[in-house]
């Protein structure tokens, strides 16, 4: 794409997010929801084939829909409490239409059938910045609503996600379509921590991007969008086995890597509110999700993967791609847990 | 007084000598097995002395001697209860076991084991009278035990055939079962009376007796051969003749009639045990009486024989009149020995000829064994004025007079009649008639051995129901009037008995043999017991294990529950959210429906 024309693009993009995030009038919420709906879609299409033309025209459809609802609660919430401020409590209906239309946005349960599927068609790069950058600004305005949030809705949708993140990701063998599930599920973890302490629920959002953007950076180092063609890494680039050894499990939840501490410190506050059935639930489906991790450290990082012998002799030449502050990231990903006394200071 | 103590201590001394000697190797002569004979005959006399005193003068006695251990506020002790019923059973179990050792010196002469044999027979002999005597239920457990196993050992003599084993084996699988009922009447004891002594539990009389004395009856099931467990009374009859005269005819199967006998004023109090013995030897007599029929080996006749009889007593036991049920037991061992002993005689002589269609015409031939087996099964019909008139008679009246089951009443006399029949049979098939035996055969009865235990055991059956009646102390009042055909019925159902059975072989005697009808089936396969019990039973058990273990433990529990549910309910439900149609038409109806239900739901409900 022409370098100026992506440039617009983007700093469209980021500008939506940050009118969403630093309004205080809810038509300039809607305002910065469309903007980046509308600047993203040519970056969903960066090749020009049928598959992309599909993953954006969903992802178009859902998203305009729910700015749509989200224009709707608004109405609402004009009708009955007669000002468009954000920072005054939203009426009961606007609030429930309005998490209904953040769960679109975010593709929590039941809205969830998108994610997948726009995931698998568009290029890593594309995903990367859908699963990542695009959370952000229905989380701050989850965050802002949180006081008033129908705490029955949430859970029921914070439910729905785990589960069908943990059990859908067992199924695939695409990276993209796993990743996605990924989100689906860890967007559950988000909305039920945004009921009981909203701070977790943005530790949660902060070390998820973390995680993801490490994860979908390393495969596009290698390009690679399949498990087998993941399992190759030995050969390629035999240092990132052991990188996406330690990424993944991290993404799974396992102590003692960072991925634990969100999860951790949900249960926490959950069970501090007395809550025990339904973290309980939370992680015994945080297992198929770890299960299918460990599928695909298994067959990259700890076995040979079968495959023809051919493809089992490449060449190893100078990379070509660049990666941007992967190691750091990998870091992050992997040693934040020792940190966690710090959070002391959100008390 | 003294006189009564030492005499009786005397006379169990006596029978233990002989097996302390063998034991420790004292006799050293080579006629042991007349040793332990003459010992026998010793302590029948001395024991005629307790009992004589004992009539005379009506007190019973209580030796305890050793005080063994105290458990708690439990004492037991070692102690001998010698009352009506063991003065009186003493001489006559020791008076039939004389003669049966006579006999069986004859018998068993050839046997190079004789020696052991004795032994074996003696040993019986002492746990028999520990039984008798006992006064509390734990020595009369060690009898018990004690008999079965001499049971097991005897039946067991020729180890080297195969029958024989099966049949021992089988005599202590069913006595066992019988024991768990003695034991948990031994417990219930325990717990509620916290004794096993007899004094003291009769003393306390319980009033909610039916736990312990239906795991009495259970035993006496078991040791007395009752309906359900029956089988192994004929299949004892694989051991010797001596020991089938001694053991299973005599005194080991009347152990639990016995035992039921010992505890009257706990049954007298308890009409349903009554009823539930009175039902069970009414079909025991029955059910063996119509197995007898058909029965071609000699031993099995008698010995279906002695099963109906012992449903009598039980019958008598059940109609509340133990002393008369005891009178039978005394009685009936005199004509039974000598009946097995002239089979004995009869099979010896044929050289080990047991079918009684290859024998007849043998009142030529064995003149003296002829006149003990006529008298003997007259005896056993209840001829008048015979041994076993005083007692059968009197049992019948006594049913037939009673306010009781008129079911069982009628099974019994169809039994009575029976017991007829198939004493023609005997009678007819091994005496009467040509001879159906090979030629070859030297028969020869002439010898002492032989014909001196039945001459004295021939006497008994037909003196001993008169003197014995006339001498013992009367406990009962036996019923005095009644209309003539009631006090009729036994005799003519006897004579009723006797004449079709005559006639009928008379009859049939030249006639083709047809293929045998269902009754015949019935009474040939012994009701189809040990075939669906010996069989089935076991086979089902197995089966039912061999299900259990494997498909539902081994296939079910641990392999399909947990794992194989938990695997296929993951890869259904991830199939299931997993395999999206694509058309986002239906996801928008899906988002429709979702957010209509959700505001119905959230708003207005």
């Amino acid at each position: 794409m022409n370098p100026f024309a992506l440039i617009i693009i983007m700093l469209t993009v980021v500008l939506g997010t940050l009118i969403v995030m630093t309004s205080s009038h809810w038509l300039m919420v809607w305002i910065g929801f469309e903007m980046n709906m509308l600047a993203i879609i040519p970056i969903l299409m960066k090749k020009y084939n049928p598959r992309s033309m599909e993953a954006c025209t969903k992802y178009f459809l859902t998203q305009a829909t729910a700015s749509m609802l989200l224009m709707l609660a608004i109405t609402i919430n004009l009708v009955h409490s007669g000002q468009w401020s954000t920072m005054k409590p939203l009426d009961p209906t606007a609030s429930i239409v309005m998490t209904l239309a953040m769960a679109m946005k975010l593709g929590l349960a039941p809205f969830h059938f998108w994610v997948p599927e726009v995931a698998q068609g568009i290029q890593l790069s594309s995903g990367l910045i859908l699963l990542t950058w695009q959370k952000l600004a229905p989380m701050s305005i989850l965050y802002q609503i949180s006081p008033t949030i129908n705490s029955t809705l949430i859970l029921t949708l914070s439910i729905l996600s785990v589960a069908v993140g943990g059990w859908g990701g067992l199924n695939q063998t695409q990276l993209r379509k796993i990743m996605a599930y990924s989100s689906i599920a860890h967007m559950g973890w988000m909305t039920a921590a945004m009921m009981f302490s909203p701070m977790m629920a943005l530790l949660n959002l902060v070390i998820y991007i973390i995680l993801t953007t490490t994860t979908l950076m390393m495969f596009m180092m290698n390009s690679t969008t399949t498990t087998l063609s993941l399992s190759h890494t030995w050969n390629k680039t035999p240092l990132l086995t052991t990188a996406i050894l330690a990424t993944l499990l991290s993404l799974g939840g396992l102590p003692p890597l960072s991925g634990f501490l969100p999860k951790w410190m949900i249960i926490q506050e959950l069970t501090k509110n007395d809550n025990i059935i339904l973290p309980t639930f939370m992680v015994i489906t945080a297992l198929l999700n770890l299960f299918f991790y460990m599928r695909l450290t298994y067959s990259t990082s700890l076995t040979t993967f079968p495959s023809t012998n051919n493809m089992k002799l490449k060449w190893q030449l100078n990379p070509t791609k660049t990666t941007i502050y992967l190691p750091p990231l990998i870091i992050l990903s992997t040693l934040i847990l020792p940190l966690s006394p710090m959070l002391i200071l959100l008390e | 007084m003294n006189l009564f103590t030492s005499s009786m201590l005397l006379t169990l001394l006596i029978l233990i000598v002989p097996v302390m000697a063998s034991n420790f190797n004292i006799y050293t002569k080579n006629s042991y097995p007349n040793y332990v004979k003459t010992m026998v005959s010793y302590a029948f006399m001395t024991s005629l002395i307790p009992t004589i005193i004992f009539i005379q003068s009506g007190q019973d006695m209580v030796i305890s001697n050793w005080h063994w251990m105290t458990i708690q506020t439990m004492k037991l002790t070692l102690s001998f209860k010698l009352d009506y019923f063991s003065m009186i059973f003493m001489p006559v179990a020791l008076f039939v076991t004389w003669s049966i050792m006579e006999f069986s010196l004859w018998y068993m002469h050839s046997d190079p084991n004789i020696n052991r044999f004795f032994k074996y027979l003696l040993m019986f002999l002492i746990t028999m009278m520990i039984l008798v005597t006992a006064n509390n239920l734990f020595q009369l457990f060690i009898g018990w035990e004690g008999v079965g196993i001499m049971s097991f050992m005897l039946i067991g003599w020729w180890f080297g055939r195969a029958d024989a084993n099966t049949a021992a084996l089988q005599a202590i699988l069913y006595n066992r079962i019988g024991d768990v009922g003695l034991l948990m009447a031994m417990a219930w004891f325990l717990f509620n009376l916290n004794t096993w002594e007899l004094q003291q539990i009769f003393l306390l009389n319980p009033t909610n007796t039916n736990l312990p004395l239906a795991g009495l009856l259970l035993a006496a099931t078991g040791k007395s051969a009752q309906f359900g467990l029956h089988p192994w009374l004929p299949s004892a009859m694989e051991g010797p003749t001596p020991v089938s005269a001694l053991l299973h005819s005599s005194t080991m199967v009347v152990a639990g009639i016995f035992l039921l006998i010992r505890f009257y004023p706990l049954t007298e109090n308890n009409k349903t045990i009554q009823t539930t013995m009175l039902c069970l030897g009414a079909v025991t007599t029955l059910f063996t009486a119509i197995c007898a029929l058909t029965q071609n080996d000699i031993k099995k006749i008698v010995a279906f024989s002695t099963s109906s009889q012992l449903g009598l007593m039980m019958v008598t036991v059940g109609i509340n009149q133990p002393h008369l049920a005891f009178l039978h037991i005394c009685t009936h061992a005199f004509f039974k020995a000598m009946l097995f002993m002239c089979s004995g005689s009869i099979i010896h002589s044929l050289s080990d000829e047991q079918d009684i269609r290859k024998m007849g015409g043998l009142y030529k031939t064995l003149p003296f064994t002829t006149t003990a087996l006529i008298a003997g099964s007259l005896a056993l019909t209840g001829t008048p004025f015979l041994t076993g008139f005083y007692s059968k008679d009197l049992i019948i009246e006594s049913i037939n007079t009673s306010y009781t089951n008129a079911w069982a009443l009628m099974l019994t006399l169809i039994a009575t009649s029976l017991t007829a029949v198939y004493s023609t049979r005997i009678i007819y098939f091994a005496l009467m008639g040509q001879p159906r035996f090979p030629t070859f055969i030297l028969i020869n009865e002439n010898n002492p051995l032989l014909i001196n235990p039945i001459k004295r055991l021939l006497v008994g059956s037909i003196f001993a129901g008169f003197l014995i009646s006339n001498n013992i102390t009367p406990m009962t009042i036996p019923q005095m009037t009644m209309p003539t055909h009631l006090k009729m019925t036994a005799i003519a159902v006897t004579l009723l008995g006797f004449i079709v059975a005559l006639e009928l072989n008379l009859a049939t005697q030249n006639l083709k043999f047809k293929s045998p009808s269902n009754s015949t089936k019935f009474s040939t396969l012994l009701g189809y017991f040990p075939t669906t019990m010996h069989r089935l039973q076991p086979f089902l058990n197995l089966l039912a294990s061999q299900k259990v273990a494997s498909m539902v433990l081994d296939l079910t529990w641990l392999e399909n529950i947990l794992p194989k549910s938990i695997s296929t309910f993951q890869m259904n439900t991830s199939m299931m959210i997993s395999t999206q149609k694509g058309q986002i038409k239906l996801y928008f109806l899906s988002f429709l429906i979702t957010l209509a239900l959700t505001l119905l739901a959230l708003k207005f409900v």
